[in-house]
């Protein structure tokens, strides 16, 4: 990493290499933004606080913004500087990061109203508890994600790529859960649909990590290891 | 001159006169003193070779002997070699000393330069903040803690609180982080986990949010008996007294009831919301006319609006502070004084206050008046009603809507409270 590091502050030009930490430094600093909202939700899943959950769900446009006002400063870089290798690697992999982040803060929009849809027609219900690990889940691969991308670190970037199987198997199984919980009782279908749907968007947010992941090793690396296995990835880039 | 220098070059003299002389018994003077010299350089350059490889290779050595010039050297320099090899040993464990103190130290604490860049950390930081040996360094550290209340916390350059966060490395953590400056521009971020007391504080307000609601049910029961039986006319006269008393204690009880819910819920919740607007104009009208109702009360109660503007919040809320602050006054004025609520707006936020002429406040009491159950004279004011919370309240709502109370008060010369809101939750010419 360091290596990388050190690529990236080797301009001639000072105003280039602050223009790039400062590109890396918002994107991190939207992707704490994009955590608390996901923890927030979360809460008010767990919690079945309706208050908790609207509020969260309208603050969702000041992640948005933060996405336009980077995306604004990549193509200013892309268009004044011109970069080159790592440098255009760095603006490839933060726009598409952005664009996954952003799509991560709509799903942490969509769980806080199903938050306060829930709290406020049901009751409690036990299958939280699933919910809430799952959550924690994913929120530990989001969080590891960010932190790979800030320290272009691929091995744990590849560690997040592994976890996101996981996550899908949690998720079929609360799935399969709801399933049998609705045949039992049809009455409860409307609830455990709007608990399947927290359950999608949070597998979906998993997969958003893993993409993230996947473009920090394309950051460091150069290679594009989308849509291949694991066996794969780990011969292409030669980390055992 | 030294001892030892003019031994040296009596020597030299000597072997020289020495080397003259035998060669002037053969004829030759000059070929004598050549062959001296010669020696003498000879052996000169011996002894510097020999302190070139010593310095060179460190190797131990057999120190010439003797007191001469160049044993003498030897000896200085070995002396001085020693020295330093003892000034480092004793900094080297010292060193040792502080790094096993710092790791000791139970507290994070992380070195970051004006940057924000971390240039060291303890064992402490490793483990609460989850980073990783020797890559970390020279990493920004809001590129790690990206929680946004941290990274306005650093960007704001107060210094002097601290800000809570979750923590980084396992679920339901909290940490205390705060920044000190030291030295020219650099910076101690310290680290603590106060997971064990926000769990307490957590359990604190739960038990008296359940407590509370548990209060309730059995309350109602009686308050409903007691309304019933208050309209019996079978029962004896003499009963009438107690039965209207009883009413009025659960009626109190109930108001407490009420009180500790509104507290432990403001406490609990997430701030007010930003996206409604309260009309203050029209809140403070009917805050006032609820209040003209009041029998006992003194005899005017002003409202001044120099402001149209409205605030961003939870109308309840900023409710519950106007009636509150309000009813307050009421409660500590004479018949004669008089009550001035105002709503003005200045380049610094809104202002409302609440003045009035009554019995005022001690200086020492002012800063406890927010205490649950304080009360400044317990002696009067248990008849005066109310429940003690209602400026515990007024401060949790206020904080919900970045504002601060202020207090300024003399003992017999009356009170202003004045709530502060700032500019970002004004809503100004709409």
């Amino acid at each position: 990493m360091n290596m990388d590091k050190e690529r990236f502050s080797q301009h001639i030009s000072r105003g280039f290499n602050e223009e790039l930490e400062s590109l890396r430094n918002e994107v991190l600093r939207m992707g704490g933004m994009v955590e608390n909202h996901l923890d927030i939700a979360i809460e008010a899943i767990v919690a079945g606080d309706s208050k908790m959950g609207l509020a969260v769900a309208g603050r969702d446009h000041e992640i948005n913004q933060m996405e336009v006002a980077i995306d604004e400063q990549c193509s200013q870089i892309l268009a004044t500087r011109g970069p080159a290798a790592t440098d255009l690697r760095l603006i490839v992999a933060v726009i598409k990061t952005i664009t996954d982040l952003e799509r991560v803060g709509d799903e942490a929009q969509r769980i806080g109203y199903l938050a306060s849809h829930l709290a406020s027609s049901q009751q409690h219900s036990d299958h939280y508890h699933e919910l809430s690990e799952l959550g924690e889940h994913v929120k530990k691969m989001l969080h590891e994600a960010l932190d790979a991308f800030s320290r272009l670190d691929v091995k744990d970037a590849l560690q997040v790529v592994e976890e996101d199987k996981l996550v899908d198997e949690e998720y079929d199984m609360i799935l399969r859960q709801c399933i049998s919980l609705m045949m039992e009782d049809p009455r409860t279908i409307r609830r455990f649909m709007d608990v399947s749907w927290v359950a999608r968007a949070l597998e979906r947010i998993g997969d958003h990590a893993k993409n993230i992941s996947e473009y920090v090793i394309y950051m460091v690396h150069g290679q594009d290891i989308r849509h291949l296995g694991l066996e794969e990835i780990r011969q292409e880039i030669g980390v055992e | 001159m030294q001892k030892i220098w003019i031994h040296f070059f009596l020597l030299h003299a000597a072997a020289l006169l020495g080397g003259g002389v035998i060669g002037a018994l053969y004829g030759q003077t000059l070929i004598g003193l050549l062959i001296v010299l010669a020696g003498l350089l000879a052996w000169h350059i011996l002894q510097l070779f020999r302190l070139e490889r010593w310095l060179l290779t460190g190797e131990s050595i057999d120190l010439p002997d003797g007191n001469g010039v160049w044993p003498r050297a030897f000896a200085r320099i070995q002396f001085i070699q020693d020295r330093a090899r003892q000034n480092r040993r004793n900094w080297r464990s010292l060193i040792k000393e502080l790094r096993a103190s710092a790791k000791a130290f139970p507290d994070g604490g992380i070195i970051l330069n004006p940057n924000h860049e971390i240039i060291n950390y303890n064992k402490a930081a490793r483990q609460l903040l989850g980073l990783k040996k020797k890559r970390d360094m020279g990493q920004r550290i809001d590129n790690l803690i990206r929680h946004p209340a941290f990274v306005a916390y650093l960007e704001s350059g107060k210094r002097r609180d601290s800000v809570e966060i979750p923590g980084l490395v396992g679920a339901d953590t909290w940490l205390s982080c705060r920044i000190i400056p030291y030295g020219p521009d650099q910076r101690l971020l310290l680290v603590r986990d106060i997971t064990q007391s926000v769990m307490l504080e957590r359990m604190r307000s739960d038990f008296v949010a359940n407590a509370s609601h548990e209060l309730r049910t059995p309350l109602t029961v009686i308050s409903g008996y007691l309304d019933t039986l208050s309209d019996d006319a079978e029962l004896p006269d003499a009963w009438a007294g107690p039965i209207q008393d009883m009413r009025q204690q659960a009626e109190r009880m109930n108001l407490l009831v009420n009180d500790l819910l509104e507290l432990s819920r403001l406490e609990s919740s997430e701030p007010g919301s930003m996206d409604k607007s309260v009309d203050m104009a029209a809140l403070l009208r009917a805050v006032q006319n609820e209040m003209l109702v009041i029998d006992e009360r003194p005899q005017t109660v002003e409202l001044q609006l120099d402001s149209e503007a409205k605030l961003l919040g939870e109308e309840a809320e900023i409710r519950s502070i106007a009636a509150n602050l309000v009813f307050n006054a009421l409660r500590y004025t004479t018949k004669d004084g008089r009550v001035d609520i105002r709503w003005r707006v200045d380049d610094k936020g809104g202002h409302l206050s609440v003045k009035d002429t009554g019995v005022g406040i001690a200086a020492e009491d002012i800063p406890r008046l927010t205490e649950r159950f304080f009360r400044a004279d317990s002696g009067r004011d248990r008849r005066q009603g109310g429940t003690g919370l209602g400026l515990a309240i007024v401060k949790h709502a206020l904080k919900r809507h970045d504002g601060e109370l202020e207090i300024r008060s003399k003992l017999g010369e009356g009170s202003t409270f004045i709530c502060h809101f700032p500019l970002t939750r004004l809503l100004v010419g709409e």
